[in-house]
């Protein structure tokens, strides 16, 4: 008698454990994340990993509030019966071997049903050849090289716009000035001389080439020179209208002191993000640099809209913060491949792939400045986009174009100090 | 014939074991582990017998990754056919470099050596043909065989042993040879080496040709298995720490040495990042450094010294052949 007890209680445990093991199977989608958590780049990886988290946090509660952002007014994922989604964070040590590796983990060991990341071009190329090879949808929010989307990849999805698609802001935003009467017709390109500052001014020459507009002045130089005034005199020497800066954060601190010095004021400077959008750089060239233009596809918003509510709950995660541009695109990519996942309904990487490729979300469902998302052959968002933020009142960057994002209206011409 | 019998079951061993561990994972690791040790044994050749500690070895890794990266993205080649052209620039350049710097001793080959490295990421950097900053890529999906894009590491692993053992056994040959007891020479005591009539210079040169071209051979697989190579990635100087480490670790100057070091720290920094990695504190690095340091400070000969102390302690008679090569001091 004993003996059936046991073993009736046994098997009942048996079936219990199985069952439990089941639900919680059918319960969590799994997705991995390849971040540089260590390494040189680990403030971005660390910020990435925030940014997930709080979307993770915000498509799990779904406590609502958020406009029409999608997955929001729900707890879990819908199309899966309220499953929760769970996260992988991988570290890839800044090297693209080991972020092939933990990709490797991620889709063999830890079964994940999709990626993400991986922050440096060089290694998203890597992990993401990994995900193509097993079959695995891999959504990239944030690394801009072109060649990613050029390998014929089916299983690769970038949200993110990139250095050409910058170019185009660009020209639509000297456009619309000078319609506005702004003179813009002498366009001066001031770079740094490795791969960033080059790939990014050639790409703007040959789009505002394709358009009728040329680059008058060309100016490259080391960013980490100690010295700009040659540069700074050539730019007061050839006075051109409108000023384009390619810098990393020390050298574009340099040519904020360096104009001072030399009493040099161009009538209008735009930014191409990085140097410019770091916090160092507002904090000890941001006065110094009234009224510059700057790019960046995210704007916080006004107190009550969604972004400042995400952004709000993000800074509980990264230690106060605020969302930048960077860990917002990666939070928007993190969205749009759990939009997938929930629209087809399936954990099945098949399905997912092809939830992806049918993707089409508008304005209002973003939390970023994208026109929508919408992803052609090669897996690029076609509508990716960006506005155009100005350095105002002090150290604050607030969008100004276009003109249905636009918080305040751009003020011309350039103040400087 | 007892001398064989270890390395016969330990070679037993590593050809079964993606067979017992067969997740994509473990194999992988494997595979790894068996790349980094050619790496490690090919540094072993100078840094170990020769004594002249490189820390630019990257270079050469980088020759050889750049040559089949650069075979693929320019002619469309199948990235090996690019294996003998990073092997020739590595010995050529292995030549150039080598005759100034190996007059140089200790701390200051070294610091030379790591000159060399350096200027190289920063010409390569700078040169849009070996893709400057953004760096090259491989074919993403193997077109035929020769590609050596494989979704499973199995392949890899079984190519990596082939090429390991052959570089053993070059190494075994050359410890064996005129050459081998020169360097030993050298490396006891160059001046009087010298003063005995080594010709410490030129034996100095062959061994460094001869290790660039193995570690060259190391780079085009890493870059065949991780189909990318970029400046970092491919010339580093982080990978020549890591080739210096491995051998130290597992015993510099011993056959099996590299192959030891890299056994242990290749699953080491893999498992650590694994667990610790995700939580994006660092705390990979600091593990892997304190097991570093744990080693360094209690046996600094290297795991495989204290392996073959304790084997001499325990049958003595048989200690001096088991190693197959003769100790470090």
């Amino acid at each position: 008698m004993r003996l059936k007890h046991i073993a009736g209680l046994l098997s009942a445990a048996a079936m219990s454990v199985a069952l439990a093991g089941g639900a919680s199977a059918q319960q969590a989608v799994k997705i991995g994340v390849v971040f540089p958590l260590s390494g040189n780049a680990a403030s971005a990886g660390v910020h990435g990993k925030a940014a997930i988290e709080t979307a993770v946090e915000i498509i799990n509660t779904g406590s609502g509030g958020l406009g029409n952002l999608p997955l929001t007014s729900n707890a879990g994922l819908k199309g899966l019966g309220g499953a929760k989604i769970e996260v992988v964070f991988a570290d890839n040590q800044g090297s693209p071997a080991v972020g092939q590796n933990q990709a490797l983990r991620l889709i063999t060991e830890e079964k994940v049903v999709a990626l993400a990341g991986a922050y440096q071009s060089g290694i998203t190329l890597t992990a993401s050849a990994i995900a193509e090879k097993y079959g695995i949808p891999f959504v990239n929010g944030e690394s801009v090289a072109a060649n990613l989307t050029e390998r014929g990849f089916k299983w690769f999805f970038r949200v993110t716009p990139v250095a050409s698609d910058f170019a185009k802001i660009y020209l639509e935003f000297l456009k619309d000035m000078k319609a506005g009467g702004i003179k813009t017709d002498n366009v001066a390109i001031v770079h740094e001389n490795t791969e960033y500052g080059t790939s990014v001014a050639s790409v703007i020459t040959s789009v505002f080439k394709e358009n009728g507009l040329s680059i008058a002045l060309d100016i490259p130089y080391a960013a980490n020179t100690t010295d700009v005034q040659s540069q700074v005199l050539q730019l007061k020497d050839k006075k051109p209208d409108v000023v384009i800066m390619v810098s990393y954060t020390s050298d574009a601190i340099l040519y904020a002191k360096t104009m001072q010095a030399l009493d040099y004021k161009p009538p209008m400077i735009i930014a191409d993000n990085s140097g410019f959008s770091d916090p160092s750089f507002i904090k000890t060239a941001g006065k110094l640099t009234q009224g510059l233009f700057n790019r960046s596809s995210f704007a916080i918003g006004a107190k009550g809209t969604p972004t400042f509510l995400i952004n709000e709950m993000y800074k509980k995660k990264s230690g106060g913060d605020d969302l930048d541009d960077t860990a917002a695109r990666q939070m928007q990519g993190f969205f749009v491949l759990a939009e997938a996942i929930d629209r087809a309904g399936s954990t099945d990487p098949a399905k997912i792939q092809a939830a992806l490729k049918a993707t089409d979300l508008k304005p209002d469902q973003l939390i970023m400045g994208y026109k929508g998302v919408k992803f052609d052959d090669k897996g690029q968002n076609v509508l990716a986009a960006g506005l155009v933020i100005q350095l105002q009142d002090g150290e604050n960057y607030v969008p100004v174009w276009p003109k249905q994002l636009a918080k305040t209206a751009p003020a011309l011409p350039y103040k400087g100090w | 014939m007892r001398r064989f019998l270890w390395p016969t079951v330990a070679l037993a061993l590593i050809i079964l074991y993606p067979l017992v561990f067969t997740t994509p994972f473990q194999q992988r690791l494997g595979a790894l582990i068996l790349l980094y040790a050619i790496a490690a044994s090919a540094w072993n050749i100078v840094g170990g017998y020769a004594g002249q500690v490189s820390v630019g070895h990257v270079v050469f890794f980088g020759c050889g990754a750049y040559a089949s990266m650069a075979a693929y993205s320019h002619f469309a080649l199948p990235p090996m056919v690019g294996v003998p052209a990073g092997i020739a620039a590595s010995v050529a350049i292995a030549a150039v470099i080598g005759v100034p710097t190996l007059r140089l001793s200790g701390h200051y080959f070294s610091m030379a050596t790591i000159a060399v490295a350096e200027l190289a990421r920063l010409i390569v950097t700078n040169t849009e043909f070996l893709g400057a900053a953004v760096g090259l890529s491989g074919p993403t999906v193997p077109r035929t065989v020769f590609d050596l894009s494989f979704i499973s590491a199995l392949p890899y692993y079984y190519l990596f042993l082939t090429v390991l053992l052959i570089t053993l056994g070059i190494t075994w040959w050359m410890t064996n040879s005129r050459i081998g007891f020169y360097l030993r020479a050298i490396k006891d005591s160059e001046r009087a080496a010298r003063s005995l009539g080594a010709p410490a210079s030129r034996v100095k040169l062959y061994a460094y040709m001869l290790s660039a071209g193995l570690t060259s051979v190391a780079g085009a697989l890493y870059s065949m298995m991780f189909g990318f190579v970029d400046p970092e990635s491919g010339l580093g100087i982080l990978i020549s720490v890591k080739m210096l480490i491995m051998a130290a670790l597992g015993g510099a100057g011993l056959l099996f040495g590299p192959l030891v070091g890299a056994a242990i720290l290749v699953p080491l920094e893999e498992i650590s990042n694994n667990v610790l990695g995700g939580k994006g504190a660092g705390l990979t690095f600091v593990v892997y450094g304190a097991i570093i340091v744990i080693i360094a400070r209690f046996q600094p000969g290297g795991i495989l010294a204290l392996i073959n102390r304790l084997w001499a302690k325990h049958k003595p008679a048989e200690a001096p052949a088991a190693q197959g090569a003769p100790h470090a001091p």
